[in-house]
């Protein structure tokens, strides 16, 4: 999303669902994995909104739907291609909006090529693609040159059509196996009706072309004037009860908190970032070194800079990737706190490896999860395993003071309501001991390597305060020694006078903490509730919303007022927290025109260019690097959506059979023993793996609670009538199911929910597998993971665990 | 219709009298036998659901430290007192016999945990944490240079040896230490299941 919009954030919130008119839910199974959406769409469908469901089963949700499509795994793209044209074609998209709010006049460089599958700049040796060529023509003022209409051959809505032109319905058809006309139905259902949004989740990620199928969700978004709006938006249903949180937080090899870009070797200094990454960049990892070594990080010594350890380019140490340089014996030492990789990643084999390449593995943990206890699972030999094993007990969620970002990028607040059981601590406590311990060890250490340990601000008290962490991300006015009040007070203070750990939670314990707020009024009555928690930037609850108002500021839709533009008090105002460059700066303003204010381009992304606002028009005489304000967010796999197979794939792709999957996915094969890759004719079903609403994730909690065992004690693979008559098979009875990489015994599920549909002429099969389960908890059972392929998404490292091919045979 | 939690207690008040009257149960009778329910002299103290994204309300009735009940809390306005079976049953895991409560150690290729205190465990850890970045720091690195292709030396300040996967079920607070733990000791790889 951050390419297209700005931002890597769901646009809406749960509470907003209510205010659309149309839904596409294609990518999550929401009524199963994220209950509480079904009850806003519900109030939605009630007051006569529309829900198109497309999944590769008839779920839950599907079962609320007024248009299902059952989708062969991975082929998305196909079928929104087809949307887009058919939106492009007919005429369907809200042309002021796409004129004043997105790129689509701005002219394309002239070298921007598409040809047979592969974007201009393809490197056939690093598999990698140069970006230069998918830029704009700039003037001399280095700004894109504007087309004087969307008929222009150069604009970006030139190359958008031109490009979608391929996608007709019954190409799509031959390729997801959904019939032309539902895809029509589809495209004619959910462009007609306004405000529309779009709801999805793994099912959309876990591919390696996950990225461009969340941008072509974008595109359509964008052409329909539907981001910025109540009821519309791109809605990134997380997983995780804080997985938000934790990405803000930068739990991520190449980010800072913040989504800052992490430095890279050749940064030798503030300036070289500055010149890598914008001017923009520079005040927010200022603010976080002075959060981070407070007074010993001075402008003298460019902010400690030098303390931050810098990334190599050419690295990939993507949480996936990590297992393999483990494998290769690179790490010691890995500290793993809440999470179980042995069940939840792709491919898990090279993780059973990797962990014995290990002195020591550090676990945190409600529950031994079989990452904790991977030393003894079943068929593994404890006594050749080398790895030390330290395990500490954490305290649950509400055994601790803290707070929780949700999908809304709400902030959500809560202190302990209990003492943790026994002996155990939240993690907070557990990284505030030691790190105090790892300082004590280096006291007195005069090596420079050492400095940023021992000049570090780590001062949460005696026992960690939750809340003092919380105001260190809110950030401090560092002349003063005050909290920031608001966003505001830090974007206006001088670079080097302010700290934040993480500035775009700047205000939320401004004024008190606003995180703990229980206000749910609702004036609006359009389910902001805005004085509920603190929501991130600003308190603003639909981002993007300066695109709810006409070019004079006032909003389009008098029913869904967000923002509007106040022309007596000359003040942007609204409903929500109005999303600008500045609140004085009128609609017709450079600044006030803009409804995406993260891009270099003010602009939303339809095609996404590579482009850095600001730079000078002639390079700086005294040989200094040029440094421009704001580079755009870029998709290594290309600037617009194209349609690749899955690594693993039953067909050829339709489109360029010479590059069938796409050229950049990062296919495992470091470990040939361990990362294989099947063929159609050996493994001739897809298998894709979804989750259940009584098990979650890779189950360390759900399989420790009774109940929920009793509800789904097991996994299981469902697969249609016609292919379980095929192999012989009843309901219940045992059926193995292997792939290239192992095979896992589990009862089958003969449903409805799967049908045999047809893959460009022939008869396919798709088998689904909940992956849930792991050799140990109270309800044991095999891993899924066994089976699927880590083949990764060159962006985000997403792995492909939504589509693989496997047999399937009586057990 | 705007629910208050006293409003809402009100509205199941009447409910279960009505519901009693139907079934022959007197709760006037039952209440001067001294039957009381359990959630009585509950402090009622709320809470985020731990599961999906939703960032559901859950209240918790505790009694002299003890939890007692969790429901989904009616104030909150994302779930209006809603939860799902996972959040309805995540009152179990306080006192689950599965949890562990003590330090553990697995010595290098033993079969079975032992007990560890925290404060030797915590030592171990740290001692380990030492040894490893001195034994694998990097303090510069060579990379080719884009336009000449020479290779220069350039500043890392990398702790190679050390990995840390962290958690998008912490809190907030949590993350952001672990994100300043690892890159205060010089570790960049810090990744967790965000990716997949």
């Amino acid at each position: 999303m951050s390419p297209s919009f700005g931002r890597g954030a769901m646009t809406n919130s749960w509470s907003d669902l209510q205010n659309a008119e149309v839904f596409l839910v294609a990518g999550s199974n929401c009524a199963e994995n994220h209950p509480i959406a079904m009850r806003w769409i519900n109030r939605a469908k009630a007051k006569g909104a529309k829900m198109i469901v497309v999944d590769p089963r008839f779920t839950r949700t599907a079962s609320k739907a007024d248009v299902f499509a059952q989708i062969r795994p991975g082929t998305d793209i196909a079928y929104l291609g087809a949307i887009i044209n058919y939106v492009i074609v007919n005429k369907l998209y809200d042309e002021e909006y796409v004129l004043n709010y997105t790129n689509a006049l701005l002219k394309v460089n002239r070298d921007y090529r598409f040809d047979e599958g592969l974007f201009s700049g393809f490197d056939i040796k690093s598999r990698k693609y140069g970006v230069d060529s998918w830029s704009y023509q700039l003037g001399p003022d280095q700004k894109p040159l504007t087309a004087a209409s969307l008929e222009d051959p150069d604009s970006v809505f030139a190359k958008l059509k031109a490009h979608y032109s391929r996608y007709s319905f019954e190409t799509a058809e031959k390729i997801t196996g959904i019939p032309a006309q539902t895809i029509e139905l589809i495209a004619e259902t959910f462009a007609k009706r306004k405000p529309g949004t779009i709801l999805y989740a793994l099912g959309m990620t876990q591919h390696t072309t996950a990225v461009q199928g969340i941008r072509a969700y974008a595109i359509i978004q964008l052409l329909l004037g539907n981001i910025g709006k109540a009821g519309g938006g791109v809605n990134a249903l997380r997983g995780e009860p804080n997985v938000q949180g934790s990405t803000d937080m930068a739990n991520l090899f190449n980010n800072l908190p913040g989504y800052l870009p992490a430095p890279i070797s050749t940064d030798k200094n503030l300036q070289d970032y500055a010149a890598r990454n914008g001017s923009i960049q520079v005040k927010p990892l200022v603010s976080l070194l002075k959060a981070w070594y407070g007074e010993n990080a001075t402008k003298a010594n460019d902010y400690a800079f030098d303390y931050l350890p810098k990334i190599n380019p050419a690295m990939n140490a993507t949480m996936v990737k990590m297992f393999e340089l483990m494998e290769k014996g690179q790490f010691k030492l890995l500290f793993n706190m809440g999470s179980n990789s042995l069940v939840s990643i792709a491919n898990r084999q090279l993780v059973r490896s990797a962990l014995t390449k290990l002195d020591m593995m550090v676990v945190s943990d409600l529950f031994e999860v079989e990452t904790a206890q991977f030393w003894r699972e079943p068929g593994v030999n404890p006594s050749e395993i080398k790895t030390e094993v330290i395990m500490f007990p954490a305290a649950f969620v509400y055994e601790k003071a803290g707070s929780l970002t949700n999908s809304s990028r709400w902030i959500q607040w809560k202190e302990a309501a209990i003492k943790p059981l026994g002996e155990a601590k939240p993690d907070l406590d557990l990284l505030d001991a030691l790190f105090k311990r790892i300082r004590r060890l280096y006291a007195g250490s005069a090596a420079a390597k050492d400095a940023p340990i021992l000049k570090a601000r780590w001062d949460y008290g005696e026992e960690p305060s939750a809340l003092k962490v919380l105001q260190e991300l809110n950030g401090y006015d560092e002349t003063s020694g005050k909290l920031l009040p608001t966003l505001a007070d830090y974007l206006k203070a001088p670079v080097g006078d302010v700290s934040t750990g993480c500035w775009i939670y700047a205000g939320v314990t401004g004024n008190g903490n606003l995180a703990a707020r229980r206000n749910n009024t609702d004036p609006s009555h359009l389910g902001l509730f805005n004085n509920w928690s603190f929501a991130w930037p600003a308190n603003i609850r639909i981002l993007y919303n300066r695109a709810s108002c006409d070019v004079d500021g006032q909003p389009v839709d008098p029913r869904r007022k967000l923002v509007w533009w106040d022309s007596a008090k000359s003040l942007w105002l609204g409903n929500d927290g109005p999303d600008v460059v500045d609140k004085t700066k009128g609609p017709k303003t450079p600044e006030g025109k803009q409804s995406f204010r993260m891009n270099p381009e003010g602009l939303g992304r339809l095609f996404a260019a590579k482009y850095t606002s600001g730079l000078p028009a002639a390079p700086p005489a005294n040989g200094q690097p040029v440094i421009g304000i704001r580079p755009a967010g870029l998709c290594v796999d290309g600037p617009l959506p194209e349609f690749y197979e899955p690594t693993e794939s039953p067909t050829e792709n339709l489109l360029h059979a010479q590059v069938s999957a796409s050229p950049t996915a990062l296919v495992p094969s470091a470990f040939p023993e361990i990362q294989k890759k099947g063929k159609a004719e050996d493994f001739p079903y897809v298998l894709t793996t979804y989750g259940v609403v009584e098990q979650f994730c890779a189950g360390g909690v759900t399989r420790n609670i009774p109940w929920l065992n009793e509800l789904m004690p097991e996994p299981f693979a469902e697969m249609s009538r016609n292919l379980a008559a095929k192999i012989g098979v009843r309901e219940g009875d045992k059926v193995e199911v292997s792939s290239a990489r192992g095979k896992v015994t589990v009862r089958c599920l003969v449903t409805d929910r799967l049908q045999t549909y047809k893959v460009n002429g022939r008869e396919t099969e798709t088998i689904g597998m909940p992956w849930s389960w792991g050799f140990a908890s109270l309800s044991p059972g095999p891993s899924t993971n066994e089976l699927t392929i880590a083949s990764l998404d060159p962006g985000a490292g997403t792995p492909e665990t939504k589509v693989c091919l496997v047999n399937v045979r009586r057990a | 219709m705007d629910v208050t939690r006293r409003g809402f207690l009100k509205l199941t008040g009447l409910s279960v009298v009505a519901l009693a009257a139907g079934v022959g149960i007197d709760p006037a009778a039952a209440q001067a036998k001294g039957y009381t329910l359990k959630i009585d002299g509950c402090q009622k103290i709320p809470s985020i659901c731990h599961f999906c994204s939703g960032g559901c309300g859950m209240l918790l009735y505790v009694k002299e430290g003890k939890l007692i009940h969790l429901e989904g809390d009616p104030d909150h306005p994302t779930n209006e007192g809603t939860l799902c079976p996972k959040g309805a049953s995540l009152g179990a895991v306080a006192y689950s016999p599965q949890r562990v409560v003590k330090p553990r150690r697995r010595a290098p290729g033993a079969k079975d945990w032992e007990e560890i205190t925290w404060e030797d465990a915590l030592d171990r850890v740290a001692e380990k944490v030492k040894e490893v970045r001195d034994a694998t720091w990097l303090s510069s690195e060579e990379t080719p240079d884009a336009k000449s292709g020479h290779s220069i030396s350039y500043t890392v300040n990398r702790a190679e040896g050390i990995a840390f996967l962290g958690s998008a079920e912490v809190d907030n607070e949590e993350s952001y230490l672990i994100s300043k733990f690892c890159r205060v000791l010089g570790v960049p790889y810090n990744e967790h299941q965000a990716r997949i």
